[in-house]
């Protein structure tokens, strides 16, 4: 029989210690002068920054959407007393605190409304409002003091809410004090009701404000589950990368990547469950003001955009993940998160960009200024966060369980 | 029985983890406790009185289901605007009780949450008896229920095909899959212990009849290992199952256009509420079982602690759901929507909707007090209350959508009729007869299951618990 | 066979049982005992010892690629089952959705998948276990009955190669066996008891009953009405035409038109045109114009409401009597042929009474067919006579050569009387 060895946390290099503030500093420039590039380009289409703007936001939910899964996922461990989940905590814990980055990376998309750009949101432009009834009656909610009010208060639940867990969770590192896990336990419970709140108000608010006709009570849902599998690949794809640097090699193994492609799959599966009920309901119902949203991702090239993502975001990687054995070998493992981090991008370029573009497939130069800018500003933010502190939370109680942790 | 001194297992350490099961139970006494249930020859009177009930309150029902199928279902309540009255009510909510069956069963198995293993048996038990509740009432509102074949797609002189378009179609197969593959499930986790029981059996007639139900089962390695394999791949396949089920079932009003039914959160919202009221039922049973069955120290406080949270969770779940509704009735500038919503609140069945409110998002908010999750009358009230809401949760849906839409002129109210009373009152009796007969004659707990997480030094495998 | 076999064979040694302290020592011994070359050998245990499949050497089972398998049936199944009925076979529209709506089909198709996934599973691990298999050499062993409860036991089949008595034994009790056990096959056969033979052939002869029953009936005939199980809406508390009612003075159900009222369409009193009948007799004459474009009318309301049985001809062979007669109706009775020379020497006003009356089995039209129409069919019933029996004189001499060419290209009579 093959016994199961478990690994000795005290065998492997855990901290990013030669990381220098300078390479963060270097990944930060680096991105603003993708993000100046993205807008110079955008300014010469003459479009009032539409294009540029829109593709910036798919671009910032896209990263942001990997915060907040992480922060989903450190609550949600805490809440429910896991114990296999230790080892990769702290990465969660560091990807949850890069809202923070994010917090500051929103004002590209607030600025302009403040300054009285208002082609992201049709809702912010007065004129318009006074040309539609329905933009009068949803004034109370849709304007921009209260919208740049309620995003203040969204980062700072995210922001405060993650620098507990990690501050706490780092804190333990010195003292091993029991104590902590069990504050941050009995946390977390109020943090994932206010998760739930403030993620569905920022989806409503961020993306489901561009159609402001429109409406959907699962739209929230759809966004966090979404997120989520980000959240996963991307969790993921870090320990890969930083056991490809030879840290961490000893403490995450091949059954918690096993588990996180469990638990990626999962959650792809309910993706595809929330974005069934979504489809579903309003496609049978067929009421005009709902369809409307979804006709415009039927017509033209976005048709093939919504088939790519129903056989991208969830056949595909659904049969491709159920092996055991897909699960539990990093190269493929690995694939299939780069895979759903693609898909997921794809995804949100699918909710933002017929808006804009409903007859053509408006891909070019500025989206990938985006993500390129956006991500490594995020690359900078985590990296940042990370080289101060171990990667993995070295005296968590239940790190021994973790670490012998076995599927079954 | 073995004496067993009944500590606290209740307090959340996180540097060790508490025991599943308590006192010095080890594998015999494990086997004693659960069949010796089976196996005595007179159950306690207090379970005759509550069969005796029990079984009247069935009779009530067979008599009510009877009376409609021979006169015509003009018996009913149910009219014109208010096409769907009580059977649709009472059928949501038995589906909805039937689910925490299966998440107890089948997605903590999955999430390895082994402390599910001294409730998951007769959660099980008590999905199949929902299931049946709730399969009587559309069978017997569809007016003609000798013609209720007339569903399934087979080749007929009349050239006819059911159509697949429809949600009231997907209901009936979402709803026999569900009841199919609960009742496999269920008995698949109970052939190794119906073996036991068989293998203990005193008298010709026992060993006979578990052991035509235990199949030949032995206990050998190749057996369990099949065994666990098609368990595990029972539990991946009900998990699914039991989200599509109740999503199918809110099919049935958010496919429609009627304010109020149509929204897209619907799918998740059900399947939180069932789930919900199933844990909540869950709790209702396992306070008196555990305390007339002596097994306080297999379904320990602890497991009613875990289900209490449970409780609450699903419960913030449900109110987060109302609050999007009915910011989003506002946010969605139809004025159908809004009016449905503002008549839930302050029309004339306000009453309805505030009991439900209460009962449902205000009152399991108890459960934040660590007293009321580890104190059985209180947790016992709780559940009941949470089991009123639900229902009237259904209530509400049905009757103040249907009886408030578009037309004012088409407007009506609901009243039920005797036999809509006696309808359900008696399915709770078909309910409680069918869970004391499973009590009186099966292995209430998962004996093997149990076995598998006792601690180490009593018999079994390192039992590195994960909870 | 080998002589060890034949040995074993004529003792009934069916195996050796040996029982060990637990788990983690049940395992040590099932790996020891695959060392020592044995194949067919068994652990029991009351719950499923981890690690226990690799210590025996055992592969893992087929039974996930047995649930794929049903899986992909049954969505491919419901799929198809979806497609072919509400798409090809009986295709109807449905609140404005294709015929075939994958959207809408998905509910079923998932529940498919995961019902037939689930049998695959439950049927396949159940199978692939070996069960249910009631009778087995073990269940006859008292010791044995702990392996449900606390016992772990090893057995070793005797029909295993290495398999020796006492060599097998001492081998046992090397890895750590507590006590060792031969068990025998059982000498006779086990019984059911009779009491349940009984009971489940009478049942399944009374099950054979209600088949029987109905195949019976469906093929003899019967002159009595047939049996209302469920009478649906065959029987209902209203009155029929021609009832007796104590509701009324006069004691009939039917009541007759309030003084001074009026039927619709009985306008005035024109019994020749209302009526077909001059001076008490049928009219020989039409009491409407005689146009063209009436007899067209009335080729329309005759291909729809007198067609089915007479003919789109009026030979009395519409699709209903053809039916009818496929059927073997008793009580069908064969419309007459317009074209009889019953029918045309009847003058058209008893032929516009036979419309609105009826007659014999045929019921009367006018309730459907409105006064002048019914003309029109008249007039539309003597188009078709004449035109059966028409001669060559009858064309219009500028039309003939039409017809010529047109029986050259069709060598067939033109009389298609049978």
């Amino acid at each position: 029989m093959r016994e199961h060895r478990i690994p000795n946390v005290d065998d492997d290099r855990l901290t990013l210690s030669g990381t220098r503030p300078a390479v963060c500093a270097v990944l930060a420039i680096a991105g603003i002068g993708m993000l100046v590039a993205g807008l110079v380009l955008g300014w010469n289409r003459g479009d009032e920054l539409k294009g540029f703007l829109a593709s910036y936001l798919v671009s910032f939910c896209f990263f942001l959407s990997i915060s907040l899964g992480a922060l989903f996922f450190v609550a949600l461990q805490h809440l429910v007393h896991a114990g296999w989940s230790v080892t990769v905590r702290r990465l969660a814990e560091i990807l949850a605190a890069n809202t923070f980055c994010m917090a500051i990376l929103f004002l590209p998309i607030l600025g302009p409304m403040m300054a009285g750009n208002s082609s992201l949101y049709a809702w912010s432009n007065p004129a318009a409002v006074d040309a539609d009834e329905l933009l009068q009656w949803k004034q109370p909610y849709l304007n921009v003091p209260f919208f740049a009010g309620r995003a203040v208060v969204y980062f700072l639940i995210w922001g405060l809410m993650a620098r507990f867990f990690l501050a706490n969770s780092t804190r333990q590192d010195d003292s091993g004090d029991p104590g902590l896990t069990r504050r941050m336990e009995k946390f977390s419970a109020v943090a994932l009701i206010l998760f739930s709140l403030t993620v569905t108000f920022a989806a409503f608010d961020w993306l489901m404000s561009l159609e402001p006709d429109w409406f959907s009570t699962i739209f929230g849902l759809y966004y966090f589950a979404g997120a989520v599998v980000a959240f996963f690949a991307t969790l993921i794809l870090f320990a890969l990368a930083l056991q490809q640097v030879g840290l961490v090699t000893q403490t995450i193994t091949t059954e918690h990547y096993h588990e996180l492609g469990k638990l990626l799959l999962g959650f792809i599966i309910f993706w595809g469950y929330m974005a069934f009920s979504q489809y579903m309901l309003i496609w049978y119902a067929n009421i005009p003001e709902e369809s409307v949203w979804y006709l415009a991702r039927q017509t033209g090239p976005w048709t093939f955009v919504s088939l790519g993502l129903l056989l991208g975001h969830l056949l595909f990687p659904f049969f491709g993940l159920l092996p055991r054995e897909v699960k539990r070998r990093k190269l493929l493992l690995g694939a299939w998160a780069v895979w759903m981090l693609v898909v997921h991008w794809i995804d949100l370029y699918w909710l933002v960009m017929p808006t804009f573009a409903p007859e053509h497939l408006p891909f070019g130069l500025i989206d990938v200024c985006c993500i390129l800018g956006v991500g490594s500003l995020f690359l900078a933010g985590l990296l940042w966060s990370a080289r101060s502190r171990a990667l993995v939370p070295v005296k968590d109680p239940r790190l021994d369980e973790s670490l012998a942790f076995e599927n079954f | 029985m073995t004496a067993i001194p009944v500590d606290d297992n209740t307090v959340q350490d996180p540097t060790r983890r508490a025991p599943l099961v308590l006192g010095d139970a080890d594998l015999a006494s494990v086997t004693q406790t659960v069949c010796e249930i089976a196996e005595r020859p007179r159950p306690p009177t207090s379970w005759y009185v509550a069969f005796a009930v029990s079984v009247a309150l069935t009779g009530g029902l067979f008599a009510a289901v009877g009376y409609l199928i021979v006169t015509g279902i003009g018996v009913l309540g149910n009219n014109s605007p208010v096409y769907w009255g009580w059977p649709i009510v009472n059928f949501v909510f038995w589906i909805g009780i039937g689910h925490a069956g299966t998440l107890i069963s089948a997605i903590l198995f999955l999430f390895r949450q082994r402390w599910r293993t001294s409730i998951n048996r007769f959660a099980e038990a008590m999905t199949l008896f929902a299931v049946a509740c709730a399969g009587v009432f559309p069978a017997v509102h569809v007016g003609r229920i000798w013609l209720v074949y007339w569903l399934a797609p087979y080749p007929n002189q009349m050239d006819l095909w059911p159509n697949f378009r429809s949600p009231l179609l997907w209901d009936v197969v979402a709803i026999s899959t569900y009841g199919t593959v609960s009742a496999l499930f269920w008995y698949l986790g109970m052939i190794p212990d119906l073996a036991t029981l068989r293998d203990r059996a005193t008298s010709r007639w026992r060993q006979l009849l578990y052991g035509l139900f235990a199949l030949g089962w032995r206990g050998s390695a190749t057996q369990w290992h099949r065994f666990e394999w098609a368990y595990l791949l029972l539990a991946a396949l009900a998990t699914p199952l039991v989200l599509s089920v109740h999503s199918v079932v809110s099919f049935d009003f958010a496919v429609a256009q009627v304010p109020g039914w149509h929204t897209t959160i619907f799918p998740p919202y059900f399947v939180a509420g069932a789930i919900f009221s199933g844990c909540a039922m869950v709790v209702t049973l396992a306070v008196p079982a555990r305390a007339y069955f002596g097994l306080k120290s297999l379904i320990t406080m602890r497991h009613l602690d875990n289900m209490n949270k449970l409780i609450l969770g699903t419960s913030l779940l449900v109110g987060y759901a109302y609050g999007v509704e009915v910011f989003m009735a506002w946010y969605g500038g139809n004025m159908y929507e809004a009016f449905a919503f503002a008549n839930r609140a302050l029309g004339p069945y306000a009453w309805a909707y505030w009991l439900m409110v209460t009962c449902n998002v205000i009152v399991p908010q108890l459960f934040w007090i660590r007293k009321c999750r580890t104190t059985p009358w209180i947790m016992f009230l709780i559940a009941v209350l949470v089991n009123v809401g639900m229902w009237m949760e259904r209530f509400v849906i049905i009757v103040s959508s249907l009886g408030r839409d578009f037309l004012p002129s088409s407007w009506g109210m609901f009243k039920p009729t005797a036999v809509d009373v006696m309808m359900l009152v008696g399915s709770f009796g078909l309910f409680f007869t069918l869970f004391l007969l499973f009590c009186r004659y099966l292995p209430m707990v998962a004996m093997a299951e149990v076995k598998a997480v006792l601690p180490p030094d009593r018999g079994p495998a390192p039992a590195v618990e994960v909870d | 066979m080998d002589q060890a076999a034949r040995e074993t064979d004529s003792k009934q040694v069916a195996g050796l049982l040996a029982e060990f302290d637990g788990p983690q020592a049940l395992k040590a011994a099932a790996s020891g005992v695959r060392e020592a070359g044995y194949t067919r050998f068994e652990a029991y245990s009351p719950f499923p010892v981890h690690g226990i499949d690799a210590a025996m050497g055992r592969r893992r089972t087929l039974l996930p690629w047995l649930v794929l398998g049903g899986g992909i049936a049954g969505g491919l199944g419901a799929l198809l089952l979806q497609w072919w009925t509400n798409a090809v076979d009986y295709p109807y529209l449905i609140s404005g959705k294709p015929w075939f709506s994958l959207p809408a089909n998905i509910p079923v198709v998932f529940e498919a998948i995961i019902l037939l996934s689930a049998l695959a599973a439950f049927g396949g691990g159940l199978a692939l276990s070996g069960l249910p298999e009631l009778f087995h050499p073990l269940l006859s062993c008292a010791r044995f009955r702990r392996a449900t409860t606390d016992g772990f036991f090893l057995g070793i089949d005797a029909s295993d190669p290495q398999f020796d008595e006492s060599r097998t034994a001492a081998l046992l009790r090397s890895l750590g066996a507590g006590e060792t056990e031969l068990y025998d096959r059982p000498r006779t056969e086990q019984k059911v008891p009779r009491p349940l033979v009984m009971a489940v052939v009478v049942a399944a002869c009374l099950a054979l009953l209600p088949p029987l029953w109905i195949a019976r009936v469906r093929a003899t005939r019967s002159a009595s009405p047939r049996l209302h199980l469920v009478s649906d809406m065959d029987f209902q508390p209203k009155y029929l035409p021609q009832q007796s009612s104590p509701l009324f003075g006069d004691g009939r159900a039917m009541r007759p038109p309030v003084e001074g009222t009026m039927a619709v369409d009985q306008r005035g009193d024109d019994p020749h045109l209302l009526r077909g009948e001059v001076e008490g007799q049928p009219a020989t004459t039409f009491p409407v114009a005689v146009t063209s474009d009436r007899m067209k009318r009335g080729r329309s309301r005759y291909d729809i409401y007198c067609a089915t049985c007479h003919g789109l001809a009026g030979d009395g062979d519409g699709i209903t009597s053809q039916l009818a007669f496929e059927r073997e109706e008793p009580k069908w009775v064969r419309p007459l042929s317009v074209h009889s020379q019953v029918v045309r020497d009847q003058p058209v006003g008893q032929l516009f009474q036979t419309i609105s009356d009826g007659i014999r089995t045929m019921p009367g039209y006018s309730s459907q067919i409105s006064v002048e129409d019914r003309w029109a069919v008249v007039l539309y019933v003597l188009a078709l006579q004449r035109g059966r029996h028409a001669t060559l004189e009858d064309v219009p001499t500028e039309l003939r050569r039409h017809l010529d060419t047109a029986l050259q290209g069709d060598a067939r009579t033109p009389d298609t009387e049978r």
